[in-house]
């Protein structure tokens, strides 16, 4: 192992850790949180999740996936496992800078410099991984990971709307079966497909009742544990994943009946909108709780919109569950690298109703120009919805963890006294 | 999966009951807007379309007759206006017909054809040419100022043409309609293409779900029924997701309603009100089904994994 990886690995173990400790160390986390924790813990500080997933001999295939329009369904119906790998490490990060320009975002170069030095070793895991051609920085992206390991490119349209586009979108999709069925010497059955949708549909389930169950009125799990419980996702077997998140659900349905939350009332509701909070870049989830709000949702492709919307597959028969993977990985997606855009607001406009916001945190990592161009119809939504939007931008760097703080806890504090006003008149 | 096994059951019973009702006793006589056919036979049928004697009425060339087609054409529109397109998508038993060889098809696990968007609105015009013949050729019948050798034989030209006319009398075993009429030019074009169609529907059902709907005239004229008639299909379109999935399960391709950003009212003029949408929309409220403004049907998240037989929450004690 070079020295280099050593240096990634401990350095990336020790921030990782850090996070996690944070979450263990507040005693009235959900019980059933340890779970998720243990599997990032797996993945980022213990090295270890070759071990946790049981990859055993005969080993299967491992497939990465970056964003979220690869269907899982189709790995996992071809006997492969799914990793995620949007890189959030700010020691990746640094070990990334040579490799992209120095505008590229962080996701970008921590993805490539994981995967350069290897480090978490799951990057290693994968036999391929598949980038889809999201925006500039993936697309390019994928280029430059294919020095490293095989690459499959997804070819995925940009005007959604468009029937050629849809059309070519499942093309693409019966592309990728087959390269799947290459890489892992399965057949893609029609029951295993079918088993694999169901599959995943349970998980779907849970994420969406997780996704209900915040929109309590008052708020019966923190933002930066629901959001790790659901990133935990990119990182564990589904049916795993499933399981430990019906627990979670049932703990918090308790919550809800017996009205306990680790905050109260009249706490301000937030929603952390932009581009995605990728761990270890726990900064803004923590700095909203620490700092007296509720994170309740957010828009996150890691987060409550990772598994949000299911797959609508009706016959059963091949064609109609292809049909349904492909418009369940492209229609519903609110991702800004889709023009025009405006289903994005419209769900923000749903999530505003659903989760009773005070406030919205609109992250833009550095260098994510497409989540900063949308900014201004975001912001122009929520001054009609008569809602505070605070624009962050911000890397992986934790230096400026204490300047932010400032910020957000001002803002904070002001849509607080917004609340008071309102409560008093 | 309730809907849509209700929906099968009823559409059985009004299979059974208009074609063969007659033997049991059931006469509703030919006043139906729907496509149970008038030549299943008047000793067999237990309710049959109003177009064949509508286009016989006004064939007739007398004001008995056009009287008699405006009778027809009222008792129509006072039958649609409760039901409106839910006649297509669950009384009319061709729909059935169609519906038992789609269900064919999925147990052969066969896909289903889907025409591009272009080919469907090349033939969006069909359904309309339809319509002006059925009823202007009987009045050229009527009033043969225009070559009366070819006029005489257009009594009923609509019924002439249509698949139906050729399909379901072969179920009631009156099998000598399906076949060429040879008496003159005039019936060997209008059967020879009627024969044609028939096959035509027959095999294309099988791949492409309610094939015959997208062109059946009948459809359109309960479309124009569509804001007075008392059933409705609502969107809310903040709710909507836009997931494409009611376009999926719409047995008549309807792409309107998971594109519309506007309207509540997405009651689209091909709809034939299966409410498979409504039943497949996992976002609650996104989709509802109105009678007179009251929601007899709405879509939920839990109804559309319930259908799944996913998620029944392990907790509940």
């Amino acid at each position: 192992m070079g020295k280099r990886k050593q240096r990634l690995l401990r350095a990336l173990g020790r921030s990782a850790e850090g996070v996690l400790r944070g979450l263990e160390e507040a005693a009235d986390r959900p019980k059933q949180l340890d779970y998720f924790i243990e599997v990032m813990r797996a993945a980022y500080v213990d090295d270890c999740l070759a071990e946790r997933l049981e990859l055993n001999e005969p080993r299967p295939k491992v497939v990465g996936i970056y964003c979220v329009m690869a269907p899982e369904e189709l790995v996992y119906a071809a006997g492969a496992i799914p990793l995620r790998l949007c890189g959030g490490s700010h020691e990746a990060s640094c070990a990334g800078d040579e490799l992209a320009p120095r505008d590229a975002c962080p996701v970008v170069k921590s993805a490539l410099g994981s995967t350069a030095l290897g480090a978490p070793s799951l990057y290693e895991l994968c036999d391929v991984v598949v980038v889809p051609t999201t925006c500039d920085a993936k697309r390019k992206m994928g280029e430059e990971l294919a020095q490293h390991t095989e690459v499959w490119v997804l070819d995925v349209p940009h005007v959604k709307e468009s029937e050629g586009a849809r059309r070519q979108w499942l093309e693409e999709l019966h592309g990728f079966k087959r390269d799947l069925e290459r890489l892992t010497g399965n057949r893609i059955k029609r029951r295993a497909l079918k088993e694999a949708i169901a599959m995943l549909g349970r998980a779907q389930h849970q994420a969406r009742r997780l996704y209900q169950l915040r929109q309590a009125p008052v708020p019966v799990v923190r933002g930066n544990e629901a959001a790790l419980a659901l990133h935990a996702f990119a990182f564990d077997r589904a049916d795993r994943w499933t399981e430990a998140m019906t627990r979670l659900n049932d703990e918090l349905e308790d919550r809800v009946r017996h009205q306990q939350s680790p905050q109260g009332a009249q706490i301000p509701r937030l929603m952390l909108a932009g581009a995605p909070s990728i761990f270890p870049n726990w900064k803004l989830p923590n700095l909203i709780e620490e700092m007296g709000g509720a994170l309740v949702t957010d828009e996150s492709c890691v987060g409550d919109r990772y598994l949000y919307d299911p797959v609508g597959a009706v016959e059963n028969t091949m064609e109609d569950m292809m049909v349904a993977l492909g418009s369940r990985y492209l229609m519903p997606c609110t991702c800004p690298s889709f023009a025009p855009n405006d289903d994005r607001l419209f769900r923000l406009r749903q999530a505003v109703e659903d989760f009773q916001l005070d406030g919205v945190l609109y992250l833009v990592l550095k260098g994510c120009v497409i989540y900063d161009f949308e900014l201004q119809r975001v912001e122009k939504l929520m001054r009609e919805l008569g809602l505070p939007v605070l624009r962050i931008e911000t890397d992986y760097n934790p230096e400026d963890v204490e300047q932010l703080r400032t910020r957000v806890e001002a803002f904070i504090e002001m849509i607080q006294e917004n609340i008071q006003q309102e409560g008093g008149a | 999966m309730r809907v849509t096994r209700l929906r099968w059951l009823v559409l059985a019973v009004c299979f059974v009951l208009l074609t063969f009702g007659g033997r049991m006793g059931v006469h509703l006589g030919s006043y139906l807007p729907t496509f149970a056919c008038y030549f299943t036979g008047f000793d067999s049928y237990g309710g049959a379309c109003f177009l064949a004697p509508l286009q016989f009425a006004l064939a007739a060339g007398s004001v008995d007759g056009l009287l008699k087609a405006l009778l027809y054409v009222v008792i129509a529109i006072l039958l649609i206006i409760p039901l409106g397109s839910a006649w297509c998508g669950w009384v009319c038993p061709f729909a059935f017909v169609q519906d038992v060889l789609d269900l064919i098809r999925r147990k052969l696990g066969l896909g289903y054809l889907r025409f591009p968007e272009g080919l469907r609105e090349g033939l969006r015009p069909v359904k309309w040419v339809f319509l002006f013949i059925m009823l202007l050729l009987p009045l050229w019948a009527a009033f043969p100022i225009l070559v009366p050798s070819v006029a005489r034989h257009l009594n009923i030209p609509f019924c002439e043409l249509c698949p139906v006319r050729y399909i379901m009398p072969m179920l009631t075993g009156r099998a000598s309609y399906m076949g060429v009429d040879l008496e003159n030019a005039t019936t060997i074009i209008l059967s020879g293409l009627g024969v044609f169609f028939a096959i035509l529907t027959l095999v294309l059902s099988l791949f492409k779900r309610r094939f015959w709907c997208a062109y059946c005239p009948m459809v359109l004229v309960l479309s124009f029924f569509r804001r007075i008639s008392l059933p409705k299909l609502k969107k809310d379109v903040q709710k909507c997701t836009r997931c494409e999935i009611c376009y999926n399960v719409c047995p008549m391709d309807v792409e309107q309603v998971f594109k519309e950003r506007e309207k509540e009212n997405v009651t689209f003029p091909d709809c034939v009100l299966c409410l498979a949408c409504i039943e497949h929309c996992p976002e609650d409220d996104a989709l509802r089904a109105t009678w007179a403004g009251k929601t007899f049907f709405r879509s939920t998240r839990k109804g559309f994994s319930r259908r799944r037989k996913i998620g029944v929450d392990s907790s509940k004690k």
